[in-house]
């Protein structure tokens, strides 16, 4: 069965960016979220066993989307993908249970490297 | 003159472009003042130079003096970037990053060289990774004050700026619990907006 995974960002630039970016034999089910609201739901329908997860969004931001799943079961693999690169950044959304973070614009490379670094594609 | 427009598509676009750029201003920026900076998503809004005023009024909300510098790019997209700032935030940031001479006889020079660093910093990182996330390399004139305390309108007087298009680039800093706001405007020819479209959907299309 092939990996459902979310791409939560509100800009159709970074979610076209981010999935030329996958491997192109990654065997995956990907839906797309618009804002933080669409990324947790989701997460509770089941689609979500990976969620690449913007910073930056309107009614939600990444942040209030990793201290929701907090609250659930966080049956999750949350890797953030955001412009905003300051170490603290960075810190603080791993405070908040994400596994991993990614550096816009993403690159397949940079991808590859966490997908791999995680056991998340052989 | 025609409206100058951007579609949905193209808004988009330029808005997750700015996005990037601002992250790297941001890091460059939490260097210089040692602090981390919070930021939000830039909002961005083509208008006609004559409305310019009025449309950074409602966008955000400043309607006494302000510090604005002035720098220009050229490449085939080609202008003129202003970094405007309240002159009482310049002020409040100036104090904020407990500059030494603040409150010594050197303030008003501190102040403006505080306001040349944020400026040539954001002009340097929004507007270069911006027109190289278009495939174009921007080179800069040297930075100029245009006031230190003057209101909207006079910063977007007829005859001071040639240009035709103002592309209002909201860029919003906070650090620690004070906000700090700087404001980003591109003034460009139309003929610069065009070549700016046709690179966006360049960009769309490529993905």
């Amino acid at each position: 069965m092939s990996l459902p995974i979310v791409i939560a960002d509100d800009s159709l630039l970074a979610r076209k960016v981010l999935t030329k970016a996958l491997p192109p034999d990654w065997d995956v089910d990907v839906s797309y979220a618009s804002s933080g609201r669409e990324a947790l739901g989701l997460y509770r329908e089941g689609r979500a066993s990976v969620m690449f997860l913007d910073l930056t969004m309107p009614d939600m931001t990444g942040y209030q989307v990793l201290e929701a799943l907090q609250h659930e079961d966080l049956n999750t693999f949350v890797i953030v993908v955001s412009a905003d690169v300051q170490p603290m950044a960075q810190s603080r959304v791993r405070s908040l249970g994400a596994a991993a973070f990614l550096a816009k614009p993403v690159t397949p490379e940079a991808l590859l490297h966490t997908l791999k670094e995680y056991g998340l594609y052989a | 003159m025609p409206e100058p427009f951007l579609n949905e598509d193209q808004r988009d676009a330029l808005q997750e472009v700015a996005n990037l750029a601002m992250g790297q201003a941001a890091t460059r920026l939490a260097r210089l003042l040692d602090s981390f900076i919070e930021l939000s998503v830039p909002r961005v809004k083509l208008v006609a130079v004559s409305e310019a005023a009025d449309a950074l009024r409602e966008m955000t909300g400043i309607d006494d003096t302000v510090s604005a510098v002035r720098q220009g790019f050229r490449s085939d997209i080609k202008g003129e970037a202003l970094v405007i700032c309240r002159s009482d935030g310049v002020q409040q940031l100036c104090s904020l990053v407990n500059d030494p001479y603040a409150r010594s006889s050197y303030e008003s020079v501190s102040q403006k060289e505080l306001m040349f660093d944020v400026a040539n910093l954001l002009t340097g990182a929004c507007v270069s990774s911006i027109l190289d996330q278009l495939g174009r390399t921007p080179v800069f004139s040297a930075p100029g004050l245009l006031g230190d305390a003057m209101t909207l309108d006079e910063v977007f007087q007829p005859g001071v700026l040639q240009w035709e298009v103002a592309l209002l680039v909201e860029v919003n800093f906070a650090l620690e619990d004070q906000s700090f706001r700087a404001h980003l405007v591109m003034l460009m020819a139309e003929e610069s907006i065009r070549h700016m479209n046709g690179a966006l959907d360049e960009l769309l299309s490529s993905l």
